[in-house]
Protein backbone atom coordinates (compact mmCIF):
# COMPACT_ATOMS: atom_id res chain seq x y z
CA UNK A 1 0.00 0.00 0.00
CA UNK A 2 1.56 3.48 -0.57
CA UNK A 3 1.50 6.81 1.30
CA UNK A 4 -0.64 8.60 -0.56
CA UNK A 5 -3.24 5.48 -0.16
CA UNK A 6 -2.86 5.05 3.95
CA UNK A 7 -2.74 8.96 3.98
CA UNK A 8 -6.09 8.61 3.00
CA UNK A 9 -7.59 5.83 4.65
CA UNK A 10 -7.15 6.92 7.44
CA UNK A 11 -7.91 10.39 6.99
CA UNK A 12 -11.11 9.01 5.96
CA UNK A 13 -11.65 6.72 9.02
CA UNK A 14 -11.31 10.40 10.75
CA UNK A 15 -13.84 11.86 9.27
CA UNK A 16 -16.29 8.63 9.86
CA UNK A 17 -15.08 8.51 13.41
CA UNK A 18 -17.47 9.86 16.43
CA UNK A 19 -14.96 12.14 17.43
CA UNK A 20 -12.04 14.02 15.62
CA UNK A 21 -8.69 11.77 16.12
CA UNK A 22 -5.26 14.21 16.02
CA UNK A 23 -3.44 12.82 12.78
CA UNK A 24 0.13 13.28 12.78
CA UNK A 25 0.08 13.28 9.17
CA UNK A 26 -1.61 16.72 9.61
CA UNK A 27 -0.33 20.02 10.85
CA UNK A 28 -1.69 22.94 12.50
CA UNK A 29 -0.64 26.73 13.40
CA UNK A 30 -1.25 29.82 15.51
CA UNK A 31 -4.38 29.73 13.59
CA UNK A 32 -6.34 26.80 13.95
CA UNK A 33 -4.62 23.36 15.10
CA UNK A 34 -5.15 20.32 13.32
CA UNK A 35 -7.90 18.95 15.00
CA UNK A 36 -10.12 22.03 14.92
CA UNK A 37 -9.50 21.61 10.49
CA UNK A 38 -10.02 18.16 10.36
CA UNK A 39 -13.37 18.92 12.40
CA UNK A 40 -14.69 20.82 8.87
CA UNK A 41 -14.77 17.70 7.10
CA UNK A 42 -16.42 15.88 9.52
CA UNK A 43 -19.02 18.67 10.04
CA UNK A 44 -19.53 18.84 6.49
CA UNK A 45 -19.76 14.80 5.86
CA UNK A 46 -22.95 14.86 8.20
CA UNK A 47 -24.28 18.24 6.85
CA UNK A 48 -23.74 17.45 3.29
CA UNK A 49 -25.73 13.79 3.91
CA UNK A 50 -28.25 15.01 5.60
CA UNK A 51 -29.21 17.73 3.55
CA UNK A 52 -29.40 15.96 0.29
CA UNK A 53 -31.49 13.03 2.33
CA UNK A 54 -33.16 15.50 3.82
CA UNK A 55 -34.83 16.83 0.05
CA UNK A 56 -35.30 13.10 -1.55
CA UNK A 57 -37.67 11.91 1.73
CA UNK A 58 -39.79 14.85 2.44
CA UNK A 59 -42.92 12.99 3.11
CA UNK A 60 -40.67 11.18 5.69
CA UNK A 61 -39.47 14.26 7.42
CA UNK A 62 -42.97 15.54 7.88
CA UNK A 63 -43.78 12.08 9.55
CA UNK A 64 -41.11 11.80 11.83
CA UNK A 65 -40.50 15.92 12.79
CA UNK A 66 -37.47 16.82 15.10
CA UNK A 67 -36.49 13.62 14.82
CA UNK A 68 -35.71 13.48 11.65
CA UNK A 69 -31.92 14.77 11.58
CA UNK A 70 -31.29 12.09 14.37
CA UNK A 71 -32.61 9.53 12.17
CA UNK A 72 -30.77 10.67 9.39
CA UNK A 73 -27.47 10.73 11.20
CA UNK A 74 -27.65 7.22 12.47
CA UNK A 75 -28.55 5.60 9.22
CA UNK A 76 -25.42 7.59 7.61
CA UNK A 77 -23.54 6.47 10.82
CA UNK A 78 -23.97 2.57 9.96
CA UNK A 79 -24.53 2.80 6.22
CA UNK A 80 -21.28 5.19 4.94
CA UNK A 81 -22.48 6.57 1.25
CA UNK A 82 -20.96 4.49 -1.35
CA UNK A 83 -22.24 6.22 -4.61
CA UNK A 84 -20.68 8.68 -6.57
CA UNK A 85 -24.12 10.94 -6.36
CA UNK A 86 -24.96 11.82 -2.92
CA UNK A 87 -28.57 11.39 -3.50
CA UNK A 88 -28.23 8.14 -4.44
CA UNK A 89 -27.32 7.13 -0.61
CA UNK A 90 -31.12 7.30 -0.06
CA UNK A 91 -31.71 4.43 -1.63
CA UNK A 92 -31.08 1.82 1.72
CA UNK A 93 -33.06 4.17 3.85
CA UNK A 94 -35.51 2.32 3.78
CA UNK A 95 -34.56 -1.36 4.12
CA UNK A 96 -32.51 0.46 7.38
CA UNK A 97 -35.74 2.06 8.92
CA UNK A 98 -37.13 -1.61 8.30
CA UNK A 99 -34.88 -3.99 10.06
CA UNK A 100 -33.06 -1.27 12.36
CA UNK A 101 -34.03 0.12 16.36
CA UNK A 102 -35.97 1.88 17.05
CA UNK A 103 -37.20 2.62 13.75
CA UNK A 104 -38.20 -1.04 12.93
CA UNK A 105 -41.22 -0.70 15.64
CA UNK A 106 -42.71 1.80 13.47
CA UNK A 107 -43.50 0.03 10.06
CA UNK A 108 -44.96 3.36 8.99
CA UNK A 109 -41.47 4.84 8.89
CA UNK A 110 -40.08 2.44 6.34
CA UNK A 111 -43.27 3.05 4.20
CA UNK A 112 -43.03 6.17 3.59
CA UNK A 113 -39.36 6.36 2.85
CA UNK A 114 -39.93 3.87 0.54
CA UNK A 115 -43.14 5.83 -1.14
CA UNK A 116 -40.68 9.15 -1.13
CA UNK A 117 -38.00 6.73 -2.32
CA UNK A 118 -40.12 5.60 -5.36
CA UNK A 119 -41.19 8.69 -6.37
CA UNK A 120 -37.44 10.31 -6.69
CA UNK A 121 -36.36 7.42 -8.66
CA UNK A 122 -39.81 7.26 -11.15
CA UNK A 123 -39.11 10.89 -11.27
CA UNK A 124 -35.61 10.81 -13.34
CA UNK A 125 -36.25 6.94 -14.71
CA UNK A 126 -35.96 6.13 -18.60
CA UNK A 127 -38.12 7.83 -20.75
CA UNK A 128 -40.95 5.15 -22.17
CA UNK A 129 -43.43 5.45 -25.33
CA UNK A 130 -47.09 5.09 -23.97
CA UNK A 131 -49.88 3.97 -25.93
CA UNK A 132 -53.38 5.28 -25.89
CA UNK A 133 -57.37 3.98 -26.83
CA UNK A 134 -56.42 4.56 -30.63
CA UNK A 135 -53.22 1.95 -30.56
CA UNK A 136 -55.77 -0.77 -29.55
CA UNK A 137 -58.31 0.21 -31.68
CA UNK A 138 -57.42 -1.63 -34.94
CA UNK A 139 -56.74 -4.88 -33.01
CA UNK A 140 -59.29 -7.59 -34.22
CA UNK A 141 -61.27 -8.81 -31.99
CA UNK A 142 -60.44 -12.56 -31.90
CA UNK A 143 -56.92 -11.29 -31.37
CA UNK A 144 -57.89 -9.47 -27.65
CA UNK A 145 -57.37 -12.75 -25.86
CA UNK A 146 -54.06 -12.90 -26.73
CA UNK A 147 -53.40 -9.15 -26.11
CA UNK A 148 -50.57 -8.96 -23.67
CA UNK A 149 -50.12 -5.44 -21.86
CA UNK A 150 -46.90 -3.94 -21.06
CA UNK A 151 -46.92 -1.79 -18.43
CA UNK A 152 -43.78 1.23 -18.33
CA UNK A 153 -40.89 -0.16 -16.88
CA UNK A 154 -40.63 2.27 -13.76
CA UNK A 155 -43.97 1.55 -12.94
CA UNK A 156 -43.60 0.84 -8.83
CA UNK A 157 -46.40 -1.31 -6.72
CA UNK A 158 -46.19 -0.60 -3.01
CA UNK A 159 -47.32 -2.26 0.10
CA UNK A 160 -48.28 -0.02 3.07
CA UNK A 161 -49.32 -0.24 6.43
CA UNK A 162 -50.90 3.34 7.22
CA UNK A 163 -51.49 6.66 5.02
CA UNK A 164 -47.87 7.87 3.70
CA UNK A 165 -49.44 8.84 0.95
CA UNK A 166 -51.34 11.25 3.11
CA UNK A 167 -48.27 12.68 4.77
CA UNK A 168 -46.45 12.99 1.35
CA UNK A 169 -49.34 15.25 -0.18
CA UNK A 170 -49.27 17.20 3.25
CA UNK A 171 -45.28 17.43 2.79
CA UNK A 172 -45.51 18.60 -0.85
CA UNK A 173 -48.10 21.21 -0.32
CA UNK A 174 -46.61 22.63 2.14
CA UNK A 175 -48.96 21.70 4.88
CA UNK A 176 -49.69 20.74 8.39
CA UNK A 177 -48.80 16.99 9.35
CA UNK A 178 -52.08 15.09 8.97
CA UNK A 179 -53.24 12.25 11.23
CA UNK A 180 -51.84 8.82 10.74
CA UNK A 181 -54.40 5.88 10.06
CA UNK A 182 -53.31 3.33 9.94
CA UNK A 183 -54.58 0.27 8.10
CA UNK A 184 -55.66 -3.36 9.77
CA UNK A 185 -54.85 -5.01 6.32
CA UNK A 186 -51.97 -3.54 4.42
CA UNK A 187 -53.07 -1.60 1.34
CA UNK A 188 -50.97 -0.98 -1.94
CA UNK A 189 -49.85 2.63 -3.77
CA UNK A 190 -49.49 2.72 -7.34
CA UNK A 191 -46.12 5.03 -8.51
CA UNK A 192 -45.59 6.02 -11.93
CA UNK A 193 -44.71 8.84 -14.38
CA UNK A 194 -47.26 10.26 -16.90
CA UNK A 195 -44.78 12.21 -19.48
CA UNK A 196 -42.91 14.42 -16.81
CA UNK A 197 -45.33 14.61 -13.46
CA UNK A 198 -44.89 11.67 -11.09
CA UNK A 199 -48.06 10.15 -10.07
CA UNK A 200 -49.41 8.27 -7.05
CA UNK A 201 -52.70 6.98 -5.76
CA UNK A 202 -54.36 3.91 -3.43
CA UNK A 203 -54.82 0.36 -5.30
CA UNK A 204 -57.57 -1.52 -5.30
CA UNK A 205 -56.87 -5.23 -4.63
CA UNK A 206 -58.00 -6.52 -8.08
CA UNK A 207 -56.20 -4.06 -10.21
CA UNK A 208 -52.79 -4.79 -8.16
CA UNK A 209 -53.76 -8.55 -9.25
CA UNK A 210 -53.92 -7.35 -12.78
CA UNK A 211 -51.09 -5.05 -13.50
CA UNK A 212 -48.90 -7.75 -11.77
CA UNK A 213 -50.18 -10.15 -13.90
CA UNK A 214 -49.99 -7.79 -16.86
CA UNK A 215 -46.15 -7.40 -15.55
CA UNK A 216 -45.88 -10.97 -16.33
CA UNK A 217 -47.54 -10.31 -19.78
CA UNK A 218 -50.03 -12.97 -19.11
CA UNK A 219 -52.62 -12.51 -22.21
CA UNK A 220 -55.83 -10.54 -22.02
CA UNK A 221 -57.91 -13.51 -21.62
CA UNK A 222 -55.83 -14.25 -18.26
CA UNK A 223 -56.60 -10.85 -17.06
CA UNK A 224 -60.39 -11.29 -17.57
CA UNK A 225 -60.41 -14.38 -15.61
CA UNK A 226 -58.33 -13.12 -12.55
CA UNK A 227 -60.75 -10.44 -12.67
CA UNK A 228 -63.36 -12.75 -12.48
CA UNK A 229 -62.18 -14.02 -9.49
CA UNK A 230 -63.43 -10.90 -7.66
CA UNK A 231 -66.44 -9.48 -9.75
CA UNK A 232 -69.39 -10.96 -10.30
CA UNK A 233 -70.07 -12.29 -14.88
CA UNK A 234 -72.33 -8.82 -14.99
CA UNK A 235 -69.75 -6.80 -13.16
CA UNK A 236 -66.54 -7.87 -14.26
CA UNK A 237 -66.62 -6.50 -18.00
CA UNK A 238 -67.14 -2.88 -16.96
CA UNK A 239 -64.83 -3.01 -14.42
CA UNK A 240 -62.25 -4.49 -17.01
CA UNK A 241 -63.18 -1.12 -19.72
CA UNK A 242 -62.83 0.82 -16.80
CA UNK A 243 -59.82 -0.28 -16.01
CA UNK A 244 -58.16 -0.22 -19.01
CA UNK A 245 -59.30 2.82 -19.92
CA UNK A 246 -57.95 4.60 -16.82
CA UNK A 247 -55.01 2.42 -17.92
CA UNK A 248 -54.57 4.36 -21.32
CA UNK A 249 -55.34 7.68 -19.90
CA UNK A 250 -53.10 8.00 -17.45
CA UNK A 251 -50.36 6.81 -19.37
CA UNK A 252 -49.32 3.52 -17.50
CA UNK A 253 -49.32 1.15 -20.69
CA UNK A 254 -46.05 1.76 -22.75
CA UNK A 255 -46.68 -1.20 -25.49
CA UNK A 256 -48.62 -4.48 -26.59
CA UNK A 257 -47.79 -7.05 -28.19
CA UNK A 258 -50.36 -10.20 -29.49
CA UNK A 259 -48.71 -13.73 -28.67
CA UNK A 260 -49.61 -14.96 -31.49
CA UNK B 1 -7.77 8.42 -29.04
CA UNK B 2 -6.04 12.05 -30.26
CA UNK B 3 -6.29 14.73 -27.72
CA UNK B 4 -6.27 18.07 -29.44
CA UNK B 5 -3.67 19.71 -27.79
CA UNK B 6 -3.19 23.42 -28.98
CA UNK B 7 -1.93 25.93 -27.19
CA UNK B 8 -4.90 28.52 -27.76
CA UNK B 9 -7.37 28.37 -25.02
CA UNK B 10 -11.11 27.67 -26.19
CA UNK B 11 -13.96 29.67 -27.24
CA UNK B 12 -14.36 32.54 -24.79
CA UNK B 13 -17.46 33.00 -23.37
CA UNK B 14 -18.23 35.95 -21.41
CA UNK B 15 -19.87 35.73 -18.28
CA UNK B 16 -21.79 32.93 -16.91
CA UNK B 17 -24.09 31.38 -13.98
CA UNK B 18 -23.87 27.73 -12.63
CA UNK B 19 -27.94 26.20 -13.85
CA UNK B 20 -29.58 25.72 -10.69
CA UNK B 21 -33.56 24.42 -10.96
CA UNK B 22 -34.36 27.49 -9.31
CA UNK B 23 -33.44 29.56 -12.25
CA UNK B 24 -35.09 27.16 -14.90
CA UNK B 25 -38.04 28.88 -15.95
CA UNK B 26 -36.35 32.75 -15.35
CA UNK B 27 -33.37 31.60 -16.95
CA UNK B 28 -35.21 30.68 -20.19
CA UNK B 29 -37.69 33.63 -20.06
CA UNK B 30 -35.19 36.51 -19.18
CA UNK B 31 -31.47 35.39 -19.98
CA UNK B 32 -30.31 38.87 -19.38
CA UNK B 33 -27.17 39.11 -19.56
CA UNK B 34 -26.11 35.34 -18.76
CA UNK B 35 -23.75 34.08 -21.43
CA UNK B 36 -23.36 31.14 -20.82
CA UNK B 37 -24.28 28.51 -18.57
CA UNK B 38 -22.42 25.37 -16.07
CA UNK B 39 -23.98 22.82 -15.34
CA UNK B 40 -23.26 19.67 -12.45
CA UNK B 41 -22.63 17.22 -14.16
CA UNK B 42 -23.56 14.50 -11.66
CA UNK B 43 -27.56 16.36 -11.96
CA UNK B 44 -28.26 15.20 -15.32
CA UNK B 45 -26.64 11.54 -15.43
CA UNK B 46 -30.05 9.86 -15.05
CA UNK B 47 -31.76 7.80 -17.41
CA UNK B 48 -34.34 10.46 -17.97
CA UNK B 49 -37.51 12.70 -17.28
CA UNK B 50 -37.72 16.39 -16.37
CA UNK B 51 -33.82 16.75 -15.60
CA UNK B 52 -33.20 16.16 -19.10
CA UNK B 53 -35.83 17.71 -21.06
CA UNK B 54 -34.48 20.72 -19.50
CA UNK B 55 -31.02 20.54 -20.54
CA UNK B 56 -31.82 20.06 -23.84
CA UNK B 57 -33.93 23.74 -23.61
CA UNK B 58 -30.84 25.06 -22.33
CA UNK B 59 -28.82 23.71 -24.63
CA UNK B 60 -30.63 24.95 -27.22
CA UNK B 61 -30.27 28.79 -25.95
CA UNK B 62 -26.87 28.83 -23.97
CA UNK B 63 -23.21 27.36 -24.72
CA UNK B 64 -22.85 25.36 -21.77
CA UNK B 65 -19.84 23.78 -20.25
CA UNK B 66 -20.00 20.39 -17.69
CA UNK B 67 -19.06 20.54 -14.15
CA UNK B 68 -18.44 17.85 -12.16
CA UNK B 69 -17.80 17.08 -8.34
CA UNK B 70 -17.50 12.74 -8.76
CA UNK B 71 -14.04 12.26 -10.36
CA UNK B 72 -11.86 12.08 -7.44
CA UNK B 73 -8.56 12.56 -9.47
CA UNK B 74 -7.21 12.48 -6.38
CA UNK B 75 -8.30 9.40 -5.45
CA UNK B 76 -6.52 5.75 -4.95
CA UNK B 77 -9.90 3.84 -5.52
CA UNK B 78 -9.36 2.75 -9.03
CA UNK B 79 -11.48 5.73 -11.34
CA UNK B 80 -14.92 4.99 -11.82
CA UNK B 81 -15.24 3.75 -15.24
CA UNK B 82 -19.18 3.33 -15.07
CA UNK B 83 -19.28 7.17 -14.37
CA UNK B 84 -16.30 8.25 -16.68
CA UNK B 85 -18.56 6.13 -19.37
CA UNK B 86 -21.77 8.43 -18.81
CA UNK B 87 -19.85 11.63 -18.66
CA UNK B 88 -18.61 10.89 -22.08
CA UNK B 89 -22.01 9.75 -22.96
CA UNK B 90 -23.38 12.94 -21.39
CA UNK B 91 -20.56 14.84 -22.64
CA UNK B 92 -21.11 13.32 -26.48
CA UNK B 93 -24.93 14.53 -26.52
CA UNK B 94 -24.59 17.66 -25.44
CA UNK B 95 -21.45 19.21 -26.85
CA UNK B 96 -20.14 21.33 -23.87
CA UNK B 97 -17.74 23.80 -24.47
CA UNK B 98 -15.39 21.93 -21.57
CA UNK B 99 -15.44 19.36 -19.06
CA UNK B 100 -14.12 19.91 -15.65
CA UNK B 101 -13.52 18.67 -11.99
CA UNK B 102 -11.43 19.40 -8.87
CA UNK B 103 -8.15 18.86 -7.78
CA UNK B 104 -9.20 16.70 -5.20
CA UNK B 105 -10.23 12.79 -3.82
CA UNK B 106 -13.89 12.56 -2.83
CA UNK B 107 -13.55 8.68 -0.80
CA UNK B 108 -11.61 5.56 -0.72
CA UNK B 109 -12.12 1.77 -0.03
CA UNK B 110 -15.66 2.09 -1.49
CA UNK B 111 -16.73 5.26 0.93
CA UNK B 112 -17.62 8.12 -0.42
CA UNK B 113 -17.15 11.71 1.61
CA UNK B 114 -18.64 13.63 -1.14
CA UNK B 115 -16.68 16.61 -0.20
CA UNK B 116 -13.70 17.88 -1.89
CA UNK B 117 -10.72 16.71 0.00
CA UNK B 118 -7.07 18.19 -0.65
CA UNK B 119 -4.11 15.83 -1.53
CA UNK B 120 -0.86 16.50 0.06
CA UNK B 121 1.58 18.42 -2.55
CA UNK B 122 4.40 15.59 -2.89
CA UNK B 123 5.54 14.42 -5.54
CA UNK B 124 3.58 11.09 -5.17
CA UNK B 125 0.59 12.55 -5.49
CA UNK B 126 2.04 14.40 -8.23
CA UNK B 127 2.43 11.45 -10.06
CA UNK B 128 -0.44 9.96 -9.34
CA UNK B 129 -2.48 12.45 -10.79
CA UNK B 130 -1.13 12.90 -13.84
CA UNK B 131 -1.39 9.40 -14.83
CA UNK B 132 -5.48 9.34 -13.73
CA UNK B 133 -5.87 13.41 -15.87
CA UNK B 134 -4.03 11.50 -18.52
CA UNK B 135 -6.60 8.22 -18.53
CA UNK B 136 -9.26 10.56 -17.69
CA UNK B 137 -8.66 12.87 -21.29
CA UNK B 138 -7.81 9.22 -22.87
CA UNK B 139 -11.61 8.54 -22.40
CA UNK B 140 -13.51 11.89 -22.98
CA UNK B 141 -11.16 12.39 -26.08
CA UNK B 142 -10.62 15.81 -25.07
CA UNK B 143 -8.64 17.73 -22.18
CA UNK B 144 -10.34 18.24 -18.70
CA UNK B 145 -10.28 21.60 -16.64
CA UNK B 146 -9.43 20.48 -12.88
CA UNK B 147 -10.31 23.45 -10.35
CA UNK B 148 -8.25 23.70 -7.24
CA UNK B 149 -10.43 23.44 -4.38
CA UNK B 150 -10.61 25.49 -0.87
CA UNK B 151 -9.32 23.62 2.05
CA UNK B 152 -8.57 23.89 5.82
CA UNK B 153 -6.10 21.11 6.38
CA UNK B 154 -2.94 20.74 5.28
CA UNK B 155 0.10 17.74 5.18
CA UNK B 156 3.29 17.52 7.04
CA UNK B 157 4.42 15.77 3.94
CA UNK B 158 3.51 18.52 1.10
CA UNK B 159 6.70 19.30 -0.31
CA UNK B 160 4.85 21.90 -3.22
CA UNK B 161 2.94 24.81 -2.43
CA UNK B 162 -0.63 24.29 -3.92
CA UNK B 163 -0.15 26.62 -7.11
CA UNK B 164 3.07 24.71 -7.83
CA UNK B 165 1.17 21.28 -7.54
CA UNK B 166 -1.55 22.56 -9.65
CA UNK B 167 0.51 24.25 -12.07
CA UNK B 168 2.77 21.06 -12.78
CA UNK B 169 -0.60 19.11 -12.91
CA UNK B 170 -1.73 20.79 -15.70
CA UNK B 171 2.07 21.04 -17.26
CA UNK B 172 2.74 17.19 -16.83
CA UNK B 173 -1.16 16.01 -17.57
CA UNK B 174 -1.72 18.59 -20.16
CA UNK B 175 -4.56 19.78 -18.76
CA UNK B 176 -5.97 23.17 -18.36
CA UNK B 177 -7.35 25.00 -15.42
CA UNK B 178 -10.81 26.58 -13.66
CA UNK B 179 -9.23 28.58 -11.74
CA UNK B 180 -11.90 29.30 -8.36
CA UNK B 181 -10.89 32.91 -7.36
CA UNK B 182 -12.79 32.39 -4.03
CA UNK B 183 -11.05 29.62 -2.82
CA UNK B 184 -7.80 30.81 -3.51
CA UNK B 185 -8.79 33.67 -1.22
CA UNK B 186 -10.36 30.79 1.13
CA UNK B 187 -7.41 28.82 1.60
CA UNK B 188 -4.87 31.89 1.61
CA UNK B 189 -6.85 32.96 4.73
CA UNK B 190 -6.91 29.59 6.15
CA UNK B 191 -3.49 28.64 5.76
CA UNK B 192 -1.68 32.19 5.45
CA UNK B 193 -0.44 32.40 1.98
CA UNK B 194 -0.52 35.23 -0.65
CA UNK B 195 -2.96 34.47 -3.19
CA UNK B 196 -1.22 37.13 -5.24
CA UNK B 197 1.82 34.33 -4.89
CA UNK B 198 -0.84 31.76 -6.30
CA UNK B 199 -1.99 34.07 -9.44
CA UNK B 200 1.59 34.40 -9.96
CA UNK B 201 2.47 31.02 -10.28
CA UNK B 202 -0.26 29.81 -12.18
CA UNK B 203 0.58 29.47 -16.37
CA UNK B 204 -1.49 32.11 -17.86
CA UNK B 205 -1.99 30.05 -21.26
CA UNK B 206 -3.43 26.81 -19.22
CA UNK B 207 -6.72 29.40 -17.53
CA UNK B 208 -9.99 28.66 -19.04
CA UNK B 209 -12.36 29.71 -16.37
CA UNK B 210 -12.93 31.46 -13.46
CA UNK B 211 -15.53 30.69 -10.72
CA UNK B 212 -16.54 33.34 -8.24
CA UNK B 213 -18.76 32.70 -5.01
CA UNK B 214 -19.29 33.47 -1.67
CA UNK B 215 -18.07 32.17 1.89
CA UNK B 216 -18.44 32.25 5.01
CA UNK B 217 -16.37 33.09 8.40
CA UNK B 218 -16.70 30.07 10.72
CA UNK B 219 -14.43 30.45 13.58
CA UNK B 220 -10.62 30.50 13.37
CA UNK B 221 -11.32 29.42 9.63
CA UNK B 222 -13.43 30.59 6.45
CA UNK B 223 -15.52 28.46 5.21
CA UNK B 224 -16.28 28.00 1.04
CA UNK B 225 -19.75 27.86 1.20
CA UNK B 226 -21.40 29.16 -1.70
CA UNK B 227 -24.33 31.08 -0.12
CA UNK B 228 -23.68 34.08 -0.33
CA UNK B 229 -22.66 37.03 -2.67
CA UNK B 230 -19.34 37.36 -3.65
CA UNK B 231 -17.26 39.33 -1.08
CA UNK B 232 -15.36 42.38 -1.46
CA UNK B 233 -11.62 40.60 -1.15
CA UNK B 234 -12.55 38.25 -3.80
CA UNK B 235 -13.87 40.94 -6.00
CA UNK B 236 -10.30 42.59 -5.24
CA UNK B 237 -8.61 39.26 -6.40
CA UNK B 238 -10.72 38.67 -9.10
CA UNK B 239 -9.44 42.18 -10.73
CA UNK B 240 -6.10 40.75 -9.66
CA UNK B 241 -6.80 37.08 -11.76
CA UNK B 242 -8.59 39.59 -15.05
CA UNK B 243 -4.91 41.72 -15.25
CA UNK B 244 -2.75 38.32 -15.06
CA UNK B 245 -4.40 36.63 -17.31
CA UNK B 246 -6.73 38.28 -19.82
CA UNK B 247 -10.16 37.47 -21.22
CA UNK B 248 -11.27 34.05 -18.96
CA UNK B 249 -14.98 33.03 -19.04
CA UNK B 250 -16.49 33.74 -15.52
CA UNK B 251 -19.07 32.48 -13.21
CA UNK B 252 -20.51 32.83 -10.45
CA UNK B 253 -21.55 29.70 -8.57
CA UNK B 254 -24.19 29.77 -5.79
CA UNK B 255 -25.53 26.38 -4.48
CA UNK B 256 -27.52 27.45 -1.43
CA UNK B 257 -29.63 29.94 -0.34
CA UNK B 258 -30.07 30.66 -4.10
CA UNK B 259 -31.28 34.40 -4.21
CA UNK B 260 -33.83 35.34 -7.63
CA UNK B 261 -31.86 35.54 -10.63
CA UNK B 262 -31.95 39.47 -10.92
CA UNK B 263 -29.80 39.58 -7.67
CA UNK B 264 -26.99 37.14 -9.27
CA UNK B 265 -27.33 38.74 -12.75
CA UNK B 266 -26.65 42.26 -10.86
CA UNK B 267 -23.16 40.12 -9.32
CA UNK B 268 -22.23 39.67 -12.81
CA UNK B 269 -22.70 43.04 -14.34
CA UNK B 270 -20.25 43.71 -11.27
CA UNK B 271 -17.74 41.50 -12.29
CA UNK B 272 -18.27 42.66 -15.88
CA UNK B 273 -17.67 46.51 -14.95
CA UNK B 274 -14.88 45.63 -12.52
CA UNK B 275 -12.85 43.55 -15.47
CA UNK B 276 -13.77 45.82 -18.22
CA UNK B 277 -10.69 48.46 -18.10
CA UNK B 278 -8.39 45.50 -17.38
CA UNK B 279 -9.66 43.85 -20.42
CA UNK B 280 -9.55 47.10 -22.57
CA UNK B 281 -6.25 47.26 -21.76
CA UNK B 282 -5.28 43.80 -22.85
CA UNK B 283 -7.45 43.93 -26.27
Amino acid sequence: MNTLQTLQQRLLQAVLADNTPRLRELRGDAHADAVTRLAVYRHGYRIRLRDALSTEFPGLRLMVGQRFDAMLDSYVQAHPSGHYNIRWHGAGLAAFLEFSRPWRDKPALADMARLDWAISTVFDAADEPTINAADLADIPAEAWAELCLRPQGHLQILPVTCNVDSFRRAADRQEPRPRMRSYRQPRHLLVWRQALTVHYRPLAEDERQLLNAAMREEPFTALCERLAEYHPPSKALPRMTALLRQWLEAGLIGAYRLKS
Amino acid sequence: MTIETTSSRAPYLGYGLGLRVEHYEALLEQPGNVQWLEIVSENYLVPGGRPLVWLERFRERFPLVMHGVSMSIGGTDPLDDDYLARLAALARHIEPAWVSDHLCWTGVQGINLHDLMPLPYTEEALAHVVERVTRVQDVLGRRILLENVSSYISFADSQLTEWQFLAAVAERADCLILLDINNIYVSACNHGFSPLDYLDGIPAQRVQQFHLAGHEHGGPLIIDTHDAPVANAVWDLYIEAVKRYGHVSTMIERDDHIPPLAELMTELDHARTLAAPWLQRAA
